[in-house]
């Protein structure tokens, strides 16, 4: 087994963030009144569950840091700038407070945050009330929109969030399944939490549709001890093609009962584990052929408007960096620093957070994830991002690499091969 | 729907042999040295650690790296009773309800800081996904039919040497009366450190089959006391065949439960614990 060890703590981080602060101080002043330091505000679950959501947020900083050694160019002049970094612990409850404490006491300009509704919600609702920008990502848009109880025709005055949206993302499922030809049955694995009660409301509909017929055997509570009973329901129905939402020690437990059971779907999607490369390596070779979502890759023909770097060139400085696989999540932590940096750019008068709105609200920026301009989203105050469709199959650098296998919704992504039936050692 | 049910239960029984290893080294706390200690489930998720980093900094399959994390797990025991918990036993037994809370507290902690809080799992190779059809869709795996026997031959062994030895005979004098062994000459606090030695052996083997079955992180071990702790109160306390019947049924109640609706599995495993608990508050087979 491949047991992986977690380099990038909270000390790192905290380390880094300390030489993004230092550099951050008005060192050179310009013979003109040196304008006032920029405070962004940046929530992320270092400790706790979601920690693995900010692996790459060290390296992103450094990035940073090297781009505009700690100044912004705005309007002609040099402004210095902060980052504050602050975390959730993976708990919506502390999310909400440490955003206030960001507001209140920091007087932060614009808000970034990162990683789930349950950390992106809280925070957005705290910027809502109190009348700052918050640009956000990574959370699904439905989630983020309906969970805050969004009104499709009002929308929201501050908070800005771009990510897949749910019903995007079964579109490219289904046509992965399509071109596999599975029998129309598909088994689902959606726990008792916020993604899995999310899902089971959005998704069904637009499954059955499509002709598929969704065998659901329930909610249930995480950690679940064994997945008998689910295995036992997607076999009798002969479901073909697997959906599992579930954090990686339990699709763990599922798939190793699943083995045992001799329950062999042809495609099996495993959400929460299979986007990244941390969750994919246990497996080993029952691994190969996972199809998951892909919200971003080396193979994306974007470039970052911050360095300039294309998604090849961002994925292999960071795996030179860190010697580890770069994933999806590594393009959006970049996207999410680089949008905001766009948007101060672009601000009238720095000292009106209106107008800091105002430069978010109009934001079309060419980012490294692909376009993100608000005014096009599924939902006011939203911005789709694209997701192409991807395999796991045995690497040459790494020991599995993720495929683009369909391209349906967006076609300048390159395919890397077509959809394939999972093996089962055969 | 009656071979659905009939599948579910046997898969039951099978998760119930990992629950019974869980157990009983509680069922013996409880039973012989008559404390809680709710740092159980941490002590076996530490244990499970400890295994990982055996098996990955050795190279060898899980199961073989017993062989050194058991008799580790002993002395760990033994120290802990020997140094730490017989300075406060015969005392108010809310201080050794308190001196083990605060052992689980450094333990989920040491873990986090030490391994992170990723979630981790023993790496079983081919046993993992080896199964065995018993009739046609019926099937059994090999892993779960192997953690069933080994924990019926702990019970039985621990049994034996409860029973049937002259350490079992020292450790049966000194639990039922400190005073009284005291009196005659024997070495009751080290007879005391050797059952927690014992304690520890069945801990390491729980460990084992517990990183293989289940995943484990720093802050698994709460869920597993409470299982533990259900299926030693189900089967009676201090009787070791029984914490295997406790076992089993919460297997087979959670695995029926699942049947109806995912929703139940884990309700219907503490209910069913509620439901004898109410009828039959001494257990199956108590022995006090």
């Amino acid at each position: 087994m491949n047991t992986h060890c977690r380099q990038l703590g909270r000390r790192p981080i905290l380390k880094s963030l300390a030489v993004a602060a230092a550099t951050g101080l008005p060192l050179a002043r310009p013979a003109i009144a040196a304008p006032r330091t920029l405070r962004i505000g940046l929530i992320m679950p270092m400790t706790g569950s979601l920690a693995l959501f900010t692996e790459h947020v060290p390296f992103v900083l450094d990035q940073v840091r090297r781009t505009y050694g700690g100044m912004l160019p705005i309007n002609g002049a040099n402004h210095p700038f902060q980052i504050l970094a602050k975390d959730s612990q993976s708990n919506p409850n502390r999310a909400s407070e440490v955003a206030l404490d960001l507001i209140l006491k920091d007087k932060v300009d614009i808000m970034c945050a990162f990683a789930t509704p349950e950390t992106v919600n809280p925070v957005s609702d705290q910027c809502e009330a109190n009348g700052v920008p918050c640009l956000t990502n990574d959370a699904p848009l439905e989630p983020y929109f309906f969970g805050r109880h969004g009104d499709p025709k009002k929308g929201f005055d501050w908070t800005y969030n771009f990510f897949f949206s749910a019903g995007q993302v079964v579109g490219t499922f289904i046509s992965v399944w399509d071109r596999l030809s599975v029998t129309k049955h598909l088994g689902v694995l959606w726990a008792n939490d916020t993604d899995g009660n999310a899902f089971a409301q959005v998704m069904p509909p637009i499954f059955q549709k499509a002709g598929f017929t969704v065998v659901d055997p329930g909610r249930f509570d995480l950690p679940a001890s064994n997945f008998n009973a689910q295995i036992a329901a997607f076999k009798s129905a002969n479901a073909d093609a697997a959906l599992a939402v579930l954090p990686s020690p339990d699709f763990t437990t599922f798939w190793n009962e699943a083995a045992r059971q001799a329950y062999r779907p042809r495609v099996v999607t495993p959400g929460k584990v299979g986007e990244f490369p941390p969750g994919v390596y246990p497996y080993g070779d029952r691994a190969i052929n996972f199809a998951v979502e892909v919200w971003w890759s080396r193979f994306h023909p974007y470039s970052s408007t911050m360095t300039g770097q294309s998604c090849a060139e961002l994925a292999d400085e960071y795996e030179k960096a860190s010697n580890r696989q770069a994933s999806m999540a590594l393009g959006f932590r970049h996207s999410l620093l680089e949008v905001c940096f766009d948007v101060l750019k672009r601000t009238q008068d720095l000292d009106k957070p209106e107008s800091i709105r105002d430069a978010l609200r109009t934001t079309d920026c060419k980012s490294i994830v692909g376009p993100i301009n608000f005014s096009k989203g599924p939902f006011p105050n939203t911005a789709e991002t694209l997701v192409v469709a991807g395999q796991w199959r045995k690497g040459k650098k790494w020991p599995l690499e993720l495929v683009i296998v369909d391209n349906k919704d967006v076609p300048e992504v390159p395919l890397g091969g077509h959809p394939e039936p999972m093996t089962y050692g055969s | 729907m009656a071979a659905a049910i009939a599948d579910q239960a046997i898969q039951g029984v099978l998760l119930g042999g990992l629950y019974c290893m869980f157990a009983l080294g509680l069922s013996l706390t409880v039973g012989v040295l008559r404390f809680v200690n709710i740092a159980h489930g941490d002590l076996i998720v530490l244990l499970s650690f400890l295994t990982l980093a055996v098996c990955t900094g050795l190279g060898i399959h899980p199961l073989l790296s017993l062989v050194l994390v058991v008799p580790l797990s002993c002395a760990l025991f033994y120290a802990l009773q020997r140094l730490l918990l017989q300075r406060v036993t015969g005392q108010n037994p809310l201080l050794v309800l308190l001196i083990t809370f605060g052992i689980a507290i450094i333990i989920q902690n040491g873990l986090l800081q030490g391994f992170g809080a990723d979630t981790r799992k023993l790496p079983g190779g081919a046993l993992e996904t080896a199964t065995w059809q018993v009739a046609p869709g019926l099937y059994v795996g090999i892993l779960p039919l192997l953690t069933l026997l080994t924990a019926i031959v702990m019970v039985w062994l621990l049994d034996l040497l409860l029973y049937r030895s002259r350490l079992g005979a020292r450790i049966r004098a000194a639990s039922d009366d400190v005073a009284a062994a005291n009196l005659i000459g024997l070495p009751t606090p080290r007879i005391f450190a050797a059952a927690m030695a014992v304690v520890g052996a069945t801990a390491a083997v729980a460990a084992c089959f517990m990183g293989l079955q289940m995943n484990f992180d720093p802050a698994s071990g709460p869920s597993r006391l409470l299982i533990a702790f259900e299926a030693v109160v189900l089967g009676g306390l201090g009787s070791l065949w029984g914490t295997l019947a406790g076992g089993i049924v919460l297997g087979v109640a959670q695995s029926i439960g699942g049947e109806f609706d995912a929703a139940w599995q884990a309700i219907a495993g503490h209910a069913a614990f509620l439901l004898i608990f109410l009828l039959r508050p001494q257990g199956f087979f108590p022995k006090y």
